[in-house]
């Protein structure tokens, strides 16, 4: 009961929260929710077993649909975002049947692969993306209005935990642990591998096609360099690491964390700031492979544990 | 060097290619060659490693980078030429290499493979990043007299420096096998990669022949980085890409396969150079590497399948 | 009509033949033993026939279907089940959910239906601790749940890959008994053991498999007399 009450007290502050701060704060908030929503997607597809390097490709192609969508063709932008997530879905649907027959290093590899060709294509289809200079809207969504946008981003942000929520308490959640755990008795129990393995892609590909479509609504741009950069795909997976993998509650707790220490260290070093990001990744995956928060908590539990212990055989 | 039939068809039709190539296009023909045996040294590493230790490095290109900063650094601090940096380049290379290998990649070696891309990956990151820091992403240079030699014949010239790289990539190619079947060490290597845990009940020290391979593979790329340098305006991701060609040409040589590695370079390189040397199609040239690793993957997946 | 007819079934892994020409049946509320010294092709066996190999020619009938090209998935929602030799319960489930996997997708039952046929199948094999986790369990615990999981998809046909090894007398003859009560259900069972005492308590016939063919079918008590069979086994020798 407890923890629901603060669950509810934390949502109702982030939706009121453009009423006490101002533009700057909210900056980094929209920021965070981008982030973490990337975290979440990625690590959706971590719990089939299947290390994806795919979410800043599909980002880019969510990005660059819609805002193609909006330049070329005069699109609502709030319709391009849906737009966005759609096309990233069809992209990965139409992918999926080849590159879900790969695992492990070589699924990783080839997703990686798969983003750079994404920005190849789109860096040369340039008289219909803008080429390598981009493309450039004459508006922000929602004329730049900060809080619309915080607002905006926090219902998509929602909207993704609540499918990684379903994903954790709907039979999804006995397929894809049974994929991860082992296919071979995954298949011998009645389950589709491919089937549930295409139903996670295309989800969590749609939700990095709706986050890039927002990204490039928010900044009113896109470009090959900027828009498939690495860091939609490495700082994910680092927010993921550090609260905990294959939970709802680790990416956000990961996002909240390090999106609040990066912008601090913005300021403190412009360039390379983000090799804490790298530090964190490689002491986590060293030292802490259930992530930082997990095992905190672990060491509280450990100690409960002990007390109930005693009380149940008393 | 012992070649297989599929091998020898393999050189034929390159052969033949090669061909077509240097009649139809003789700069893309000279171009390829030289930007494919680049390639093919630096893949080389990549693949020692990944057939010794099973680790694929993801930030196999980020050593390349810190090598030709090193380089770099030697040139702009004490003037010294970049091919005379190659000694204490190699050497300070291969000792940071050894120490991150010590420090994590060690580590994570008996863990599962995504592990293992994560921890690289983190590793490539702060590499990347040590450097933004220390020479911030300004793009930089050297000018060296003999970097832009070139040669004529008739009324068509080239540039030779980059010839370079197709001896060093032979000259490496041969001296990694000499090394592989000639001694000890490398007989030693050669029964860890086939089967670490018989190697060791034979007495074979692995985690030494582990250390070594990597550092080995390490002071490679410094040689090439100081070898590069001369020609290439370097920036902190400028090796960042190679990593990914790099398993490219491993994936379609197949593990163990070296001279494998030198031949799908210099093909690939060609491909890549017809390509850029095509009127308004020039940019699709990036397309080749990536176009071909995942065809190459997912064809393996299918025969395996089957 | 029996539950399960193999014909002709061959599987060869590149050059090498893992299974020979092997054609067997088994009916309804009958335990078949299939036995052999080690690396003769038992395991190899069910993963044909469950589908997690496919075969290199031959047929695999199942309750008057051809299934030789089904998927492993789609065999098991027929009603082809089996347990694995190296248990691997999933350790982030309860020990009731690991059951539940197999009533979830083997019969595309919803959440609360799959708990029911779990907790059933539970009382069916004496297993009570249901909300444990993994790794609490004793061994016999694993491999009941191994046994209810493949039980929770309804199947007409079960393997059992060596579901006594690392148990005692007292398990196994536990095991044993719940073995029997699925026979009484009209099930049709394979178990693979390499313990003889199980083998003659359980089944009505055995088939006995050396590199791939099979070398003789019959009672277990007849079999074991036969002089090719005493030899595979003495050629193990180990």
């Amino acid at each position: 009961m407890n923890k629901k009450a603060i669950l509810i007290i934390l949502t109702a502050l982030a939706v009121v929260l453009p009423f006490f701060t101002g533009a700057y704060v909210l900056s980094i908030f929209i920021s965070i929710f981008v982030f973490l929503s990337l975290s979440l997607s990625w690590d959706m597809m971590l719990r089939t077993g299947q290390l994806s390097f795919g979410t800043a490709g599909f980002f880019g192609i969510g990005a660059y649909a819609s805002a193609l969508a909006v330049a070329n063709l005069g699109l609502n932008p709030i319709l391009s975002i849906i737009l966005g997530g759609l096309f990233s879905a069809i992209i990965a649907f139409a992918l999926g049947f080849v590159v879900l027959r790969l695992r492990e290093i070589y699924f990783a590899i080839t997703t990686l692969a798969l983003t750079h060709v994404f920005s190849v294509i789109i860096r040369n289809l340039s008289d219909i993306t803008g080429g390598a200079s981009g493309t450039i809207l004459p508006n922000a969504i929602f004329n730049g209005d900060p809080k619309l946008i915080y607002w905006a981003i926090l219902l998509i942000t929602f909207m993704v935990i609540g499918i990684s929520e379903m994903f954790k308490r709907t039979k999804i959640r006995f397929a894809i642990n049974s994929i991860r755990n082992d296919e071979t008795t995954a298949k011998s129990s009645g389950i589709d591998v491919f089937k549930y393995l295409l139903l996670v892609f295309v989800i969590t590909s749609a939700i990095q096609g709706v986050i890039g479509a927002f990204y490039a609504q928010q900044f009113a741009f896109v470009n090959p360099e900027s828009t498939f950069s690495l860091n939609f795909l490495l700082l994910p997976i680092a927010m993921a690491l550090v609260g905990g993998i294959y939970t709802t509650s680790g990416p956000i707790i990961g996002a909240l964390i390090l999106g609040l220490i990066s912008e601090y260290l913005k300021l403190l070093i412009p360039y390379g700031h983000l090799v804490v990001y790298g530090v964190i990744i490689v002491l986590v995956v060293l030292f802490l492979p259930e992530g930082i928060f997990k095992s905190v908590k672990k060491l509280f539990a450990s100690k409960d544990n002990v007390g109930s212990d005693i009380n149940a055989q008393s | 060097m012992s070649l297989t039939k599929k091998q020898y068809i393999m050189l034929f039709l390159l052969a033949l290619i090669i061909l077509i190539i240097a009649l139809w296009q003789p700069h893309a023909l000279i171009y390829g060659i030289q930007r494919g045996s680049l390639y093919a040294l630096i893949a080389l590493p990549l693949a020692l490693v990944l057939g010794i230790l099973g680790v694929l490095n993801l930030a196999h290109g980020e050593f390349l980078t810190v090598g030709l900063y090193l380089s770099y650094m030697l040139y702009e601090r004490f003037n010294l030429d970049p091919l005379l940096s190659i000694i204490p380049v190699v050497i300070i290379l291969s000792l940071i290499g050894a120490g991150i290998y010590l420090l994590t990649i060690k580590h994570v070696l008996k863990d599962g493979h995504l592990n293992q891309l994560l921890l690289t990956f983190g590793v490539s990151l702060i590499l990347i990043e040590i450097i933004n820091i220390i020479w911030t992403s300004r793009p930089r240079n050297v000018f060296t007299s003999y970097s832009y030699s070139s040669m004529s014949i008739g009324n068509f010239s080239f540039g030779t420096y980059e010839f370079l790289y197709f001896f060093m990539a032979i000259a490496v190619l041969i001296l990694l096998q000499l090394f592989l079947k000639k001694t000890r060490l490398g007989q030693a290597t050669f029964a860890v990669g086939q089967n670490p845990r018989g190697a060791k009940i034979v007495g074979i020290n692995v985690s030494y022949v582990y250390l070594f391979v990597f550092t080995l593979a390490v002071a490679i790329l410094g040689l090439v980085g100081a070898v590069m340098l001369p020609r290439t305006a370097i920036f902190p991701a400028v090796g960042s890409p190679f990593s990914l060609k790099s398993f490219a040409l491993a994936a379609m040589a197949g593990l163990g396969n070296m001279n494998g590695i030198l031949i799908a370079g210099i093909g690939l390189g060609i491909g890549e150079a017809v390509i850029k040397s095509i009127p308004g199609a020039g940019g699709w040239a990036d397309i080749v590497f990536f176009g071909v690793l995942i065809a190459v993957i997912i064809a393996r997946s299918y025969r395996e399948g089957n | 009509m029996p539950s399960l007819e193999t014909k002709n079934v061959v599987k060869k892994f590149g050059g090498l033949v893992a299974t020979n020409d092997l054609s067997f049946s088994v009916d309804n509320g009958e335990i078949l033993g299939i036995i052999g010294p080690n690396g003769a092709g038992k395991t190899t066996i069910i993963n044909l026939i469950a589908g997690t190999l496919p075969v290199t020619s031959g047929k695999i009938i199942f309750s008057g279907e051809d299934v030789t090209n089904f998927a492993a998935h789609e065999r098991n929602q027929k009603g082809i089940s089996r347990t694995f030799q190296t248990v691997r319960p999933l350790d982030d489930l309860t020990a009731i959910e690991n059951i539940m996997i197999g009533a979830l997708f083997g019969q595309k039952m919803g959440l609360k239906d799959a708990r029911e046929v779990a907790k059933e199948i539970c009382k069916l094999i004496g297993f009570n601790n249901f909300d444990r986790s993994i790794d609490q369990l004793t061994v016999l615990e694993l491999k009941k749940i191994e046994l209810g999981r493949a039980l929770a998809s309804d199947p007409d046909l079960l393997f059992l890959d060596e579901l006594m090894a690392g148990l005692n007398m007292e398990e196994t003859y536990e095991l044993i008994d719940v073995i029997r009560k699925l026979q009484k259900r009209d099930l049709a069972i394979c178990v693979v053991e390499h313990i003889m005492k199980v083998v003659k308590e359980l089944t009505s016939r055995v088939i006995v498999l050396d590199q791939g063919q099979i070398i003789a079918k019959g009672p277990y008590e007849e079999v074991s007399q036969q002089k090719n069979v005493i030899a595979a086994y003495l050629g193990e020798d180990e």
